[in-house]
């Protein structure tokens, strides 16, 4: 079956929701009753006719062409299917999903893969902040799946994670894992300040010392950890996107923290990193 | 039992294997070098030669080469059976606990995935005494237990899954000596076939056992019909050049693969001929009453 297509005719005044047009709710139906969709654009509510042109017929396979920043929540909350974004995506791309895989080939705002339970977002631009966090008055940010972005993040990536993995091939900003439950993060370029700041588990692998580090964080010296066998390993059979993991050595310097908080968590700090400053 | 195969003038009996179902699972052991995955392989292997009394049967399947493992480090894979979920529950984990987490540098990976589980690193993870972290990868959850040697990386739990135990065959030969040479010949192959182990040591058994005793207390005892010592004496199954029989038990996953290592084992066996001393092939069962799986030995050569 032909993908389903969602072409952008004029990039829109003001942010719209694309919420609804996942797979999970666009199974079953005809092209004309996607195009009578509504869907909110600033304060008023447009229909899909009117700012996509829309062809091909398999829900679970979604491409949007002439993405831009003005296009929020895209994949919000599915749980199976691809979603494609040729093009910028805005904030909250993935926002609460549950499986499946957003590809987005542009950049992406903020809140990207908020909160999200499981699944895969794959940007191959840059992002800005709280990549896979949650929101004020959320239990905790991403508790599954895997967030993979090609360029730069912003600050406060994986604000308090509770599982999964964040893989980030450019630099971070500052406050990178900040207040971390658990999970993964890699970073494998440069590091802002403060990664891991009150961090109560989970674990930070960086490819280089970050510019500042907190001082609640004690050295636990240079090893080769296990772990790190396993997770490059494991990682670089993900696909061929990630098959550059196998040039990784699991040589780091270990820091435990924070201490202030609990201390169960740690920053690896890899020795030998092959992607450093590219 | 009429004699009407013969393989390179053996006798192959008109006789079946009797084997019932097991419970497996399989286990992944890496490790800094191949040899100290061995250490750790041969430890967990140990007195695992029959559920009899050993409470599992196991061995090593073969060795896995670093692009085969978890973590890519050189390993071996390990196979473990027991009579159900519950007796491989109690098993592995003690003896990952014990066999592998003490060998130095050792790492331990579940080789199968299924829903019905044991644990694995579940358990183990409490030896970490609250320092012990837990990682999900790729939808698989490992401990991390912190050792003296550095870190003891244990997936949660391993997949059980439906098991074959108990094909056999017999060597019978002339000497001891003639037989155990057939045999070994026959576990070379034998360890080539996938999905299949053989527990006893070396592969073979130098004293097959019968269902039951004179004794009440007793399970098990010796298969008196094939005892060559007692040829005289009870209603044996020996002619009166057979000096010797020694049998090889396999467990394996499904039908397909032990019919595959008896056919391979069998045929390896009879290359030496009667000029080397073996005379005949024949098969353990209990009158068909015991196993649901029958192992013809002629349908499978033929």
């Amino acid at each position: 079956m032909k993908p389903l297509v969602f072409t952008l005719r004029n990039t829109p005044e003001a942010p719209v929701d694309l919420g609804p047009l996942i797979p999970d709710l666009l199974a079953g139906m005809k092209v004309a009753q996607i195009n009578r969709l509504k869907l909110a654009h600033g304060k008023k509510s447009v229909s899909v006719a009117q700012l996509f042109s829309v062809t091909g017929m398999d829900p679970a396979n979604i491409q949007i062409r002439h993405g831009c920043d003005k296009l929020l929540y895209i994949g919000k909350g599915m749980s199976h299917g691809s979603i494609e974004v040729s093009g910028d995506a805005g904030d909250f791309a993935g926002q609460r999903m549950r499986g499946g895989t957003i590809r987005i080939y542009g950049n992406a705002g903020s809140w990207v893969g908020n909160s999200m339970y499981g699944g895969l977002v794959e940007i191959h631009g840059n992002v800005e902040s709280y990549l896979g966090a949650g929101m004020p008055g959320a239990a905790h940010g991403m508790s599954n799946g895997l967030i993979y972005v090609k360029g730069n993040a912003g600050d406060r990536i994986g604000d308090r994670m509770r599982r999964g993995t964040i893989i980030i091939r450019g630099n971070v900003g500052s406050f990178c894992g900040s207040r971390m439950q658990a999970g993964t993060i890699v970073a494998l370029n440069k590091t802002g300040e403060y990664p891991g700041w009150n961090m109560k588990r989970g674990t930070i692998v960086l490819a280089g010392q970050p510019s500042h580090m907190a001082a609640t964080f004690m050295s636990c010296g240079e090893l080769k950890m296990q772990f790190l066998r396993l997770l490059f390993k494991q990682l670089s059979e993900l696909g061929n996107e990630y098959a550059f993991f196998k040039n990784y050595s699991p040589a780091s310097h270990r820091f435990a923290g924070d201490l202030a908080n609990n201390g169960k968590g740690e920053i690896l700090i890899l020795l030998q990193s092959p992607s450093k400053g590219k | 039992m009429r004699p009407s195969l013969k393989i390179n003038g053996v006798t192959i009996d008109d006789t079946f294997a009797e084997a019932f179902p097991m419970k497996a699972t399989r286990i992944i052991i890496t490790a800094m070098s191949v040899k100290w995955a061995h250490r750790a392989a041969n430890s967990i292997r140990g007195f695992a030669s029959s559920v009899i009394a050993c409470g599992c049967e196991a061995d090593i399947e073969r060795e896995l080469n670093p692009s085969e493992t978890p973590d890519g480090r050189p390993g071996i894979s390990v196979m473990i059976f027991a009579m159900s979920t519950k007796d491989l529950e109690k098993q592995v984990p003690m003896r990952v606990g014990q066999s592998v987490m003490t060998t130095a540098t050792t790492a331990c990976y579940a080789g199968i995935h299924s829903d019905e589980k044991i644990s694995l690193g579940k358990n183990l993870r409490f030896f970490g005494d609250g320092h012990q972290i837990s990682k999900v990868v790729n939808g698989h959850r490992y401990w991390r237990i912190p050792v003296m040697h550095g870190e003891f990386v244990c997936e949660e739990t391993a997949g059980v899954t439906k098991a074959i135990g108990g094909g056999n065959f017999m060597v019978l030969g002339k000497t001891a000596r003639q037989v155990l040479t057939a045999c070994e010949r026959a576990i070379e192959e034998i360890q080539k076939v996938p999905n299949v182990i053989t527990a006893f040591p070396g592969g073979v058994v130098g004293s097959g056992s019968k269902v039951g005793s004179k004794y009440k207390f007793v399970k098990a005892s010796t298969n008196d019909a094939f005892c060559p010592t007692l040829k005289g004496q009870v209603k044996s199954e020996l002619s009166p050049e057979i000096g010797s029989v020694l049998e090889i038990v396999i467990d394996g996953l499904d039908e397909a693969a032990i019919k595959q290592a008896m056919r391979v084992g069998i045929k390896a066996a009879c290359s030496l001929g009667p000029k080397k001393g073996i005379y005949r092939i024949s098969a353990g069962n209990y009158g068909g009453n015991l196993g649901p799986y029958h192992f013809h030995l002629h349908d499978l050569l033929s």
